[in-house]
């Protein structure tokens, strides 16, 4: 990786800003400034970092950084006991959470400084999560050192668990199934066109046997072991599980086809490794979408500092945020995070809630107000007195549910619920052919029981859920619904109550402007043209469309809770806020002219929430803004039930009482605050557009900016669900009469060859109409 | 048949070195990571 590149377009206003505070007078490492100037650094710590990066080589990461690096503090103790992870070569693998990295350089600076060390093998970081990987040579360096570098550097080290060892596995028998799958797929179709035909050289026949075998013996001895060890498990829990059925006609399947090949009747190994294949490409795709639940709940406590400064007596102390206590009284600088919830006791200064309520705009916050854990100061200085701390915080709580939502297993599907009666009922017919035909002869007997087994085999009936799920899916996500799981969409079907979040989810997101005369707008835009805020892009962008060229605003100062002042045209303005959704601009004669913003419902709100309501369910706005604003955007939207006022914790009440009542609750949201939410239904919808937290835990995401997918996810899950109670119905059909007709002795080699392929094609089929119908749906 | 005994053979032995290649892939992490590696492309 080498150094960014300068600066993009949209990072212009962050290089004005780096620009503007680089000069003398400040520490050159971390930014803090010192008395004296020169090129004096603050502390010892940055003079270390300082030499560590210079000796490296990476002296660039000074010019090119878009963001002063923390200040270093010591790595804590304890890196002694993370469990490291050993790698095949002798080597050691570790995957840790750096805190602080706040720009490509950072991340850059600190890949190198990691494997420029001695014995490191392997050293990645990465920008969007933070994660590093390392792997090195335990002889030669050890994780407290390397930690230690990291930490030396001014960046924050801390263990994560490794998660990574079982997918691994997973996908390696997955893919060796599917290799297998396909050639044997291969080889018994030139065997079954041998018995069409009936002219196939007996030497053929029986290579491509042998063949099959080759290659399905690892599919079911190690591919499919997973469903072995599930169906055990099972077993020895007194439950009959999906597992059970599959591990049993896995054996059966393989074992005659062992016999086959070896002289004995027909085989089926075609069947035994498309069917494993496929199974396991549905248990990689759910192991996924729950890592990705656990990884959003770990980025969330994240957030929140490691360190804070308590006041004692009239001294400042640095002390880990384990030692806080309720009470004590804790210091917090613009730019900080808040270390624990607290009251402000003393100064101003605005936060960014987003982390809490998802509404982008800061808070201004005043003695006697509460403030929360990992939620952002964006300028001012307060001193807080602690109310909670660690997993008594507000996102301590939110990281907890997302935890559960990970830990939550699918719902279990059709066809585990009939899995258990499916297995009893196959165990009693072979029992009880074996039983009939025991009169006539051990051998007799053996050989019906088995062909009752084969035919029985769960192909069908474990096939029918996933190929049309698949299809469903398919159907949803060309329509801008990307759903995480098959199950996901089946349950969309049974969702009788939508809630929705106002921001970005039913509006927008972003705030617009309303009116304003042009005069007005292109002297504010002047002045906001370097400010990052949502307001001031919102005044910029529409000057962009109305096309007035942005003049150059001087003097431009910013003050918080104030306003902007500057020179534009020669005269002085004050741009400051009046009121909820507007600015005022005033002249330097007082004279003051209104700029009206907001944040616009979607334009497909009203239809998507009257289609829904068509279809018999219950639509509710689900917001933490006021009441007032709260009933205009459902009015706009057609919504008659809000919930105003809400935070998340009310969200997920809401939520929860709803299910108690027997509603099934869809979700959508957007933002970071909405992840307890999302994990709280029975379906959680994010916005695409929205925070990346809310995205990772949510069932299903909104690609597109709009809340039509929804209807459309609900379409493709009706046409899904119908097709596969089709399909249920055919198979335990199918099974009912093979069955039978193996017991009875009347499944031949061909009639067995026909018929399976001939079952799992029906459910192909079936699968292929579930587009179709969501078309009619449509039309 | 003498080419199906040579090709059969080259066929198993191919097949078996990517299901090999891709087993070591999988089990050395290349498929951990599938969102961030896009993304970093931007940062270089």
């Amino acid at each position: 990786m080498s150094p960014p590149t300068p600066l993009s377009r949209a990072d212009g206003a962050a290089a004005v800003e780096a620009a503007r505070v680089l000069p003398a007078g400040r520490c050159p490492h971390c930014g803090t400034a010192v008395e004296g100037g020169g090129d004096a650094f603050c502390c010892r710590g940055c003079e270390i970092a300082a030499a560590i990066i210079r000796g490296a080589g990476l002296e660039r990461y000074y010019q090119e950084r878009r963001a002063f690096a923390p200040r270093p503090e010591p790595a804590e103790p304890g890196w002694d006991r993370v469990a490291v992870e050993p790698g095949p070569d002798g080597t050691v693998h570790v995957r840790l959470q750096v805190d602080g990295l706040r720009c490509a350089s950072c991340v850059w600076v600190t890949e190198q400084v990691l494997q420029r060390t001695p014995g490191v093998a392997e050293a990645t970081v990465s920008y969007a999560t933070g994660r590093a990987s390392l792997r090195w040579d335990p002889s030669r360096t050890d994780l407290p050192a390397l930690a230690g570098r990291i930490a030396a550097l001014g960046y924050r080290p801390r263990a994560l668990g490794s998660a990574a060892a079982a997918d691994h596995d997973l996908l390696a028998r997955t893919a060796v199934a599917i290799v297998a799958a396909v050639a044997v797929m291969g080889t018994y179709e030139a065997l079954y066109a041998g018995w069409w035909f009936g002219a196939m050289d007996p030497k053929f026949a029986a290579l491509f046997r042998w063949l099959s075998l080759v290659l399905a013996t690892p599919v079911a001895l190690w591919s499919a072991a997973p469903f072995f060890a599930g169906a055990w498990s099972g077993i020895r829990h007194r439950v009959l599980p999906m597992d059970l059925p599959i591990a049993l006609g896995v054996a059966v399947l393989y074992v005659q086809g062992v016999a086959a090949t070896l002289g004995a009747g027909e085989g089926y190994l075609d069947s035994l490794t498309m069917l494993v294949a496929l199974l396991l490409v549905g248990r990689v795709l759910e192991s996924r979408g729950r890592r990705r639940a656990a990884e959003a709940a770990t980025a969330l406590v994240a957030t929140i500092p490691r360190t804070a400064r308590r006041v004692e007596g009239e001294r400042l102390v640095t002390v880990p945020v384990e030692s806080l206590t309720a009470g004590d009284r804790i210091d917090v600088g613009a730019g900080e995070e808040f270390a624990a919830d607290g009251v402000v006791t003393d100064g101003a200064g605005q936060v960014r809630l987003a982390l809490l309520t998802g509404e982008a705009e800061p808070v201004v916050v005043a003695p006697g107000d509460r403030v929360a854990a990992g939620t952002v100061l964006l300028d001012g200085a307060l001193t807080v007195r602690v109310t909670a701390v660690g997993n008594e915080t507000i996102v301590h709580g939110m990281a907890a549910q997302l935890h559960l939502a990970a830990d939550r297993g699918l719902a279990p599907s059709a066809a585990d619920r009939i899995a258990p009666w499916f297995t009893a009922a196959t165990l009693v017919a072979a029992a009880l052919t074996f039983a009939w035909w025991y009169g006539a002869g051990l051998g007799v007997a053996l050989a019906r029981t088995v062909a009752v087994l084969v035919v029985a085999c769960p192909c069908a009936l474990a096939l029918s859920q996933p190929l049309a799920g698949a299809a469903g899916l398919g159907a949803a996500a060309r329509r801008g619904l990307l759903l995480r799981s098959a199950q996901a969409l089946l349950d969309l079907d049974r969702v009788d109550l939508v809630a929705l979040d106002k921001t970005g989810t039913v509006t927008t997101g972003t705030m617009t402007v309303a009116s304003a005369d042009d005069a007005a707008l292109r002297v504010a835009a002047g002045l906001e043209r370097y400010s990052n805020h949502p307001i001031a892009r919102a005044i910029v962008a529409e000057a962009r469309t109305r096309d007035i060229p942005l003049p150059a605003g001087t003097e431009v100062r910013e003050e918080s809770g104030a306003g902007i002042t500057g020179l534009v045209d020669g005269r002085r303005w004050t741009l400051r806020s009046g009121g909820p959704g507007t600015v005022s601009l005033v002249d330097d004669r007082g004279i003051e002219r209104i700029i009206r913003l907001e944040d616009a419902t979607r334009a497909d709100a009203g239809g998507t929430v009257s289609q829904l309501k068509r279809s018999g369910r219950r639509v509710v706005l689900l917001t933490g803004d006021h009441r007032a604003v709260a009933r205009r955007i459902g009015l706009e939207a057609g919504i008659t039930e809000t919930v105003a006022g809400a935070d998340p914790a009310a969200k997920v009440a809401w939520i929860e009482r709803a299910r108690r009542d027997g509603h099934r609750v869809l979700f959508a949201g957007d933002g970071l605050n909405d992840g307890p939410a999302l994990a709280a239904s029975d379906i959680g919808v994010a916005m695409g557009t929205g925070a990346a937290s809310s995205v990772l835990v949510a069932d299903g995401v909104i690609a597109t900016g709009s809340l039509a997918p929804l209807l459309a996810g609900m379409r493709a899950a009706r046409a899904a669900n119908r097709v596969i109670r089709m399909n249920l119905r055919f198979s335990i059909a199918y099974n009912v009469l093979a069955v039978a007709a193996a017991a009875a002795g009347l499944v031949n080699p061909l009639v067995a060859a026909v018929l399976m392929p001939l079952s799992s094609g029906a459910i192909i089929w079936g699968a292929s109409r579930v587009e179709a119908a969501v078309r009619r749906a449509e039309a | 048949m003498t080419a199906i005994l040579i090709l059969l053979p080259v066929a198993l032995v191919l097949g078996g070195v990517f299901a090999a290649l891709f087993v070591y892939a999988a089990k050395s992490g290349q498929f951990d990571d599938l969102d961030d590696p896009p993304e970093r492309i931007l940062h270089d």
